[in-house]
């Protein structure tokens, strides 16, 4: 019991760390940005690459993981969905395109075969009965310092509040002052961000494989689908719905069933209630 | 002789479709004028227009600066607010919030602003952390007006300001741009179906139809224009 509740809690806020990304451009920008997964499994690499191969300390890898995120952010932004703005399909095939050209540039560069990050952290810490290794506790805890500071940027300062307002009301915040462009650039450049983050915590968490992409993915849009959009908060609450149900159905079913019921659940909201449990009625 | 806002031969598009055609019109500093027009007329292209929002040609110059070719949140730090027809409010934000996003261009005003907005609008002060989806329409006329003048803006541009609104809040909303223009000497452009409460509040009517100019004066002029009786004050 101890243990389901321990790994639960650390699974799920690595869970809302991946989709907070997520949230935020489907949310700011209204685009569905299926690369998404593929900045996961990219950050991941990005951070094998400098700190497993070129021997560089775990804490630079990770941040240069993150700035190159951000960077990837940025250029599918400016490259991608800036110039097909009016068109969500081609938007969400672009991206899905380009989630299949990064696998293949990945195992071009790394091969097919899966790899096995090292713990950030090396060590395991014993609560009760559970054995939990210091580097899932680390990456726990970073994601929650990550959102609740992601939180607060955005409630605290002008920037954070006018990519609110851009979800909101692209119009009002226009002639507020609020030069929209700009606003998608830094939630690209945000997202691109966490994603890498996230992609470095969850690759040490499962193992690294240019197909890694998919689960982060499904898990990420879920949330969204579950959780409603704009709402940091929805994001925490349903991540653990989704973390706490993959882990009790581990545990007490078959392993085998671990995104089944994701799969489920994200059907079931569509049917029942489409803006999300925390979704807000559009105006 | 130079005049505060300058309009000359403004025409816009949707598509190709013309929504406005050549229109022309000028406003001296501290004056307040009213845009009179039937739903469809233009007035809400003719406001957009001005901020950039839709494809023009023609010119538009705020205290002799051509505000062509700039963005819409640079014409804000130009020195123009503008009130939308349907707000345009951050519904799942405060009230105060939502006058924060205001401040976007003039971020060192904040307090000074804040307390000129509350004390136009003490319903704004107890309201301040409601969540604007939960307002009535007056509020949100008080919002949306709030927010425009945030930015600290010389001109301020007001779509239908009373529409759908209660008599006594209209008086309330007529009585601040009074003081607006009285007190900070603001320039304001209104938008009115209502050439009877437009009347109590501006100083010269522009009269728009299908995205023309028709008729234009004084209030004074206007007052007794068999044409304009006719089609604005029969209801
Ligand atoms: N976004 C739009 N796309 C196409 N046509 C529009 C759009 N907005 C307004 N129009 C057209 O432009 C004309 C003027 O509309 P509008 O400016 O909203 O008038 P008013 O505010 O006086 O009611 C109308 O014929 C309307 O159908
Ligand atoms: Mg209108």
């Amino acid at each position: 019991m101890l243990e389901i509740i321990i790994q639960g809690v650390l699974l799920s806020g690595l869970y809302a760390l991946i989709a907070v990304g997520f949230t935020l451009i489907f949310s700011v920008g209204r685009v569905l940005n299926l690369a998404y997964g593929a900045y996961i499994m990219v950050a991941g690499y990005i951070y094998f690459y400098f700190s497993q191969l070129l021997g560089l300390p775990p804490i630079a890898g990770l941040l240069l993981a993150g700035i190159l995120g951000a960077c990837m952010g940025l250029l599918k932004y400016n490259l991608i969905v800036k110039p097909l703005k009016a068109d969500h399909i081609a938007v969400e095939i672009s991206t899905l395109i380009l989630a299949v050209v990064l696998q293949s540039a990945v195992i071009l560069c790394f091969g097919n075969s899966a790899k096995i990050l090292l713990p950030i952290i090396p060590g395991v810490i014993h609560i009760g009965n559970a054995t939990v290794t210091y580097n899932v506790l680390v990456a726990t805890i970073a994601s929650w310092l990550i959102l609740i500071g992601l939180y607060l940027f955005i409630k605290r300062t002008h920037v954070g509040r006018a990519m609110m307002a851009v979800s909101m009301d692209t119009k009002g915040a226009s002639i507020s002052g609020v030069d929209i462009d700009k606003i998608n650039m830094i939630t690209w450049g945000i997202s691109g961000f966490l994603g890498a983050i996230a992609g470095v915590f969850f690759a040490s968490y499962t193992q690294l494989s240019p197909t890694m992409w998919v689960a982060p993915l499904i898990i990420a849009i879920a949330i969204v689908i579950v959780g409603g959009i704009g709402s940091i908060i929805g994001t925490l609450v349903v991540a653990h719905i989704i973390g706490f149900m993959e882990i009790i159905s581990v545990a007490l079913i078959s392993p085998q069933l671990r995104g089944v019921f994701t799969m489920l659940l994200i059907i079931l909201v569509l049917v029942i209630r489409p803006k999300g449990l925390f979704g807000r009625e559009e105006l | 002789m130079m005049d505060f806002l300058e309009i000359d031969k403004l025409s816009a598009f949707y598509g190709k479709a013309k929504a406005l055609h050549e229109v022309s019109l000028t406003v001296k500093q501290g004056e307040i004028i009213a845009i009179i027009g039937a739903n469809g007329a233009g007035k809400s292209t003719f406001l957009d227009s001005i901020m950039g929002l839709t494809k023009t040609e023609g010119d538009i110059r705020l205290e002799g600066q051509s505000l062509i070719g700039r963005s819409t949140p640079q014409i804000v730090e130009s020195g123009v607010g503008y009130a939308p027809e349907r707000f345009n409010l951050f519904p799942y934000m405060s009230v105060y919030d939502n006058l924060l996003v205001g401040a976007f261009t003039a971020r060192t005003d904040i307090e000074k602003n804040i307390k000129v907005v509350e004390n136009l609008f003490p319903r704004l002060k107890e309201r301040r952390n409601q969540e604007t989806h939960t307002q009535s329409g007056g509020e949100r006329q008080m919002v949306s007006l709030g927010r425009a003048l945030m930015s600290s803006p010389r001109l301020l541009i007001v779509d239908e300001p009373t529409i759908g609104l209660a008599p006594k809040i209209c008086i309330e909303i007529a009585s601040v741009l009074k003081r607006l223009r009285d007190e900070f000497n603001t320039t304001i452009v209104i938008t009115e179906q209502n050439a009877n409460f437009a009347m109590t509040l501006a100083e010269r009517l522009y009269v728009l139809e299908s995205g023309s100019i028709k008729i234009q004066g004084s209030v004074e002029e206007l007052k007794n224009d068999p044409q304009l009786t006719e089609a604005y004050f029969g209801h």
